[in-house]
């Protein structure tokens, strides 16, 4: 048998539900620019009937969860794509710096260097008694060498641009990792008594996608609610309530470069375990891509001065003596530079190939501009430079080509994310209006149940 | 398909549309303002590729044409040069002819002789002359007078020791100098030493091409070749590897230069002989000698003065034989100088189709970038009026 005291509960409970339900929405108003905020959704439920007899009584109704919408699928594409993402950026951004090295298509570099270089030992052999015609030569391999040290150091600058961006990475990614594990607690602490500690899921999933962006890894969700995190090969970065840090050190076999190691760990490297993520990315930068321009480079520096050395040492200078090196012996582009004894007397310039004045050695050398060797002699200096240029303009179209479809594919999994888990202004705006409707209809219900309250009171006193 | 559109997908689908419109009409303003179609390497990697080679090999072109600029104004100086010394040479041979006749007298080859004088030293002048700091007519030693007033026996110069030598003891060279033509002898050390210990090697030809390697032997006296010796007396330093010491020798005759030929790159793979020596204009020198002119001139000034009909006629030849010599040679330069021009043109044609090549590749097509320009305008001001209407369309206008 029913009584006015059960409805007048379940208008309460009605009027609490729908009050709730509206609270639900207003956060979801609040933070429809929230990012990473995945929409909360309130789900009435029936407390069902009391039988009695033929008669049933109705309970009234009840918040009995609060959903918040995601898609475990979606994020896991999220998560990964973001990996190659971070790669993409770093990679695209820093060969955009390694192109305008390069980049010769409105300022004079090695390729214009070299022929005017070559033009001034031509110059010579037309007058090699010609001390301004020396002097010229002189200055020439000067400008030469100068931008060969100078792209050199450029590149080198590149290299080491990207080692402290890689040191402050894995700073920020040790950072990163120790909030997960706040995070993880605190989820887990939350959940243990049976709620859903949604807002911490968020902040916990748009941290991951921060760590992805930095490192590739795989991550699962432990039956307790936390997240443990992993390297691609499996060794653990997060797992619960416990992290490895992670540390860069020196490694002298590779020019001082970081290493990256675990900081309990500090002897073994894990750089190709990185895998890809903006970590993965600077590496490959640092020590493939930039690394090989520079060895390019270099070797170009080095054949370049071989072959001039040793065509000038069969020659003469302007003093009856055999010609020496004319350019300072070393490494490579890096140390480039023209012998200081002819940078101060340009007459030890060996342009005669006897020891009259005649210009053969100086016109055998400005021969070797069309001389193969290069790449096992199949290639002169200016075609091997050119080659390079064309490598570098092509990986600089590559990386920007990755980054362009790398961009647009995470774009469609977030739009897909958010077209699910979004705030739609519109949908909550109907949802308050529905809401709001119930809550008036149940407090309706309560006047009327206060009326019959009252009627069934003065039954007494007519 | 997204069947659920939420304000921020609406947003950042503009925000996207915005950006990536933006980015394609910084790329033209760019094209434009350069006018060029590659900016950097990305832009079309083969391409810059194409284009520096381009400039690489016009740079070249640039070179070879200031090569026949230098080895044209050359032939032109040794033309003109010539011409004189044929005009000269034909003076002469008419007062041969004249003088040789027997109405002749001895006071008319009296003053002959003192005129023909005058003529010698106008064409030994003509011979030393210079182009800019070197002499025209030494072959490759532009840096010595090559003609001297009187003829010398043969002999040999004391070596030159390189400035950068080690070795600092004395150097004489000795012996007679046998051979036909002048000639530079160049010893290099190769491994330094004491005498007997150190080796060296000797080039007959100025350090053209090398024998093979020797001991210094222990007397200090190495022998050059064709009767000539150079004797090395220890000092205090010992033979250092590369040192070198030069030595001259001379054919009897009036010539200090040599008879090798200056050459120039003047495209590719060609390399043009632009000088003419003296020794195969004006001696009878070497392989490539004819007429010894200047000894034939004196010759005959001595049958002039000896009042000698019989040895006044003896030179005519001689003296045709080096007119005909100093004719074709003259012949030569214009050749020379000829095909210099037919070289510089086809540099010129290949310079203009390079350009073409390169304009090809690298600059833009203005009336594309402008209409490409312009509905990338369109584009943005579409994306703009979008976004603006984004804002005003809401659900919210419509609840009271």
């Amino acid at each position: 048998m029913s009584d006015l005291n059960q409805i007048m509960n379940t208008a309460k409970q009605a009027i609490l539900s729908h009050v709730t339900a509206i609270n639900v929405t207003s956060g979801n108003i609040a933070n429809v620019n929230t990012p990473g905020y995945s929409r909360l959704r309130p789900v009435f439920g029936s407390r069902g009937v009391i039988g009695e007899g033929a008669v049933d009584v109705q309970l009234g109704v009840e918040i009995s969860a609060i959903e918040r919408i995601y898609d475990r699928y979606l994020e896991t594409q999220i998560i990964q794509q973001q990996q190659q993402l971070g790669e993409s950026q770093v990679r695209s951004d820093m060969m955009g710096q390694v192109e305008e090295i390069f980049n010769e298509s409105s300022v004079e570099g090695i390729n214009d260097l070299l022929s005017e270089f070559w033009n001034a030992w031509s110059d010579l052999s037309a007058n090699p008694d010609g001390f301004e015609e020396r002097d010229a030569l002189v200055s020439a391999s000067q400008s030469l060498s100068q931008v060969f040290r100078e792209r050199s150091q450029e590149l080198v600058d590149l290299r080491w641009d990207a080692n402290d961006a890689l040191a402050s990475d894995i700073r920020d990614l040790n950072g990163y990792m120790g909030r997960m594990v706040e995070l993880n607690d605190k989820i887990v602490e939350v959940e243990i008594s049976g709620g859903t500690a949604s807002d911490l899921r968020d902040k916990r999933f748009e941290l991951l996608k921060t760590m992805s962006g930095l490192i590739g890894l795989d991550y699962y969700e432990a039956s307790d609610g936390s997240l443990n995190v992993f390297l691609a090969n499996g060794r653990s970065l997060v797992e619960g309530s416990h992290f490895w840090a992670l540390d860069v050190v020196e490694n002298p076999a590779n020019g001082n470069f970081y290493d990256v190691v675990f900081q309990d760990a500090p002897e073994i490297a894990i750089n190709d375990q990185i895998g890809a993520g903006e970590i993965g990315g600077l590496f490959g930068m640092r020590d493939d891509l930039i690394g090989g321009y520079l060895e390019d480079l270099d070797t170009l520096a080095r054949n370049l001065v071989t072959a001039v050395n040793d065509r000038h040492q069969s020659g003469f200078d302007t003093y009856g003596n055999g010609g020496g090196v004319f350019f300072a012996s070393g490494t490579g582009a890096r140390d480039m530079a023209v012998d200081a004894r002819i940078a101060g007397d340009s007459g030890l310039i060996a342009a005669a190939a006897t020891v009259n004045g005649d210009g053969g050695n100086a016109q055998e050398i400005g021969a070797i501009r069309d001389a193969l060797i290069m790449k096992g002699n199949t290639l002169t200096a200016a075609s091997f430079y050119q080659s390079l240029v064309v490598r570098v303009g092509v990986d600089v179209r590559d990386a920007s080509r990755t980054l362009e479809h790398q961009t647009v594919i995470q774009g469609q999994y977030e739009t897909r994310m958010e077209s699910l888990a979004g705030v739609s202004l519109d949908e909550e705006m109907m949802n308050l209006i529905r809401f709001q409707m119930g809550y008036n209809a149940a407090g309706k219900l309560c006047g009327v149940v206060n009326e019959m309250m009252d009627a069934l009171i003065n039954i007494g006193n007519s | 398909m997204i069947t659920r559109v939420t304000e921020k997908i609406k947003f950042d689908l503009v925000n996207g549309n915005l950006s990536r419109v933006q980015s394609q009409y910084t790329e033209l303003m760019e094209k434009l303002s350069t006018q060029k179609e590659v900016n950097r390497p990305s832009d079309d990697p083969l391409g810059t590729g194409r284009i520096l080679d381009y400039r690489s090999s016009r740079k070249y072109i640039e070179q070879c044409n200031e090569n026949i600029d230098t080895a044209r104004s050359w032939l032109t100086v040794t033309e003109s040069n010539l011409t004189s010394v044929y005009d000269i040479l034909v003076q002469v041979k008419e007062l041969a002819l004249a003088q040789g006749s027997d109405t002749a007298s001895a006071q008319t080859r009296q003053i002959a002789a003192t005129s023909l004088e005058n003529l010698i030293d106008q064409v030994r002048s003509l011979a030393n002359a210079r182009f800019g700091d070197r002499y025209l007519f030494g072959g490759t030693r532009t840096d010595t007078e090559p003609f001297a007033e009187n003829a010398a026996p043969a002999r040999v110069d004391d070596p030159v020791a390189g400035t950068a030598n080690g070795f600092d003891g004395a150097a004489a060279a000795g012996g007679t100098y046998t051979g036909s033509a002048n000639g530079t002898f160049v010893v290099r050390i190769l491994s330094g030493g004491a005498f007997g210990a150190a080796t060296c090697e000797l080039s007959p030809d100025g350090g053209k091409t090398w024998g093979s390697e020797s001991t210094v032997p222990g007397t200090g006296v190495i022998p050059l070749g064709d009767g000539v010796e150079m004797t090395l007396t220890a000092g205090t330093a010992e033979l250092a590897a590369g040192d070198v010491f030069t030595v001259r020798a001379y054919a009897e005759g009036h010539y200090n230069g040599n008879g090798d030929a200056l050459a120039l790159e003047v495209g590719k793979d060609v390399i043009l002989e632009y000088g003419v020596s003296g020794e195969e204009l004006f001696t009878g020198q070497g392989a490539s000698g004819g007429t010894d002119v200047f000894a034939m001139l004196e010759d005959l000034l001595a049958a002039l003065e000896g009042d000698d009909a019989a040895g006044i006629r003896d030179q005519l030849g001689s003296i045709d034989d080096a007119i005909g010599s100093v004719n074709r040679y003259t012949a030569k330069c214009g050749t020379r100088s000829n095909s210099l021009d037919v070289l510089e043109k086809g540099n010129d044609d290949l310079d203009l189709r390079m350009t073409a090549l390169a304009s090809e590749i690298e600059d833009v097509d203005v009336t594309e970038v402008i209409t490409d320009f312009k509905m990338k305008e369109i584009a943005l001001q579409a994306s703009y009026e979008m976004a603006n209407r984004m804002g005003s369309l809401s659900i919210l206008n419509y609840l009271d």
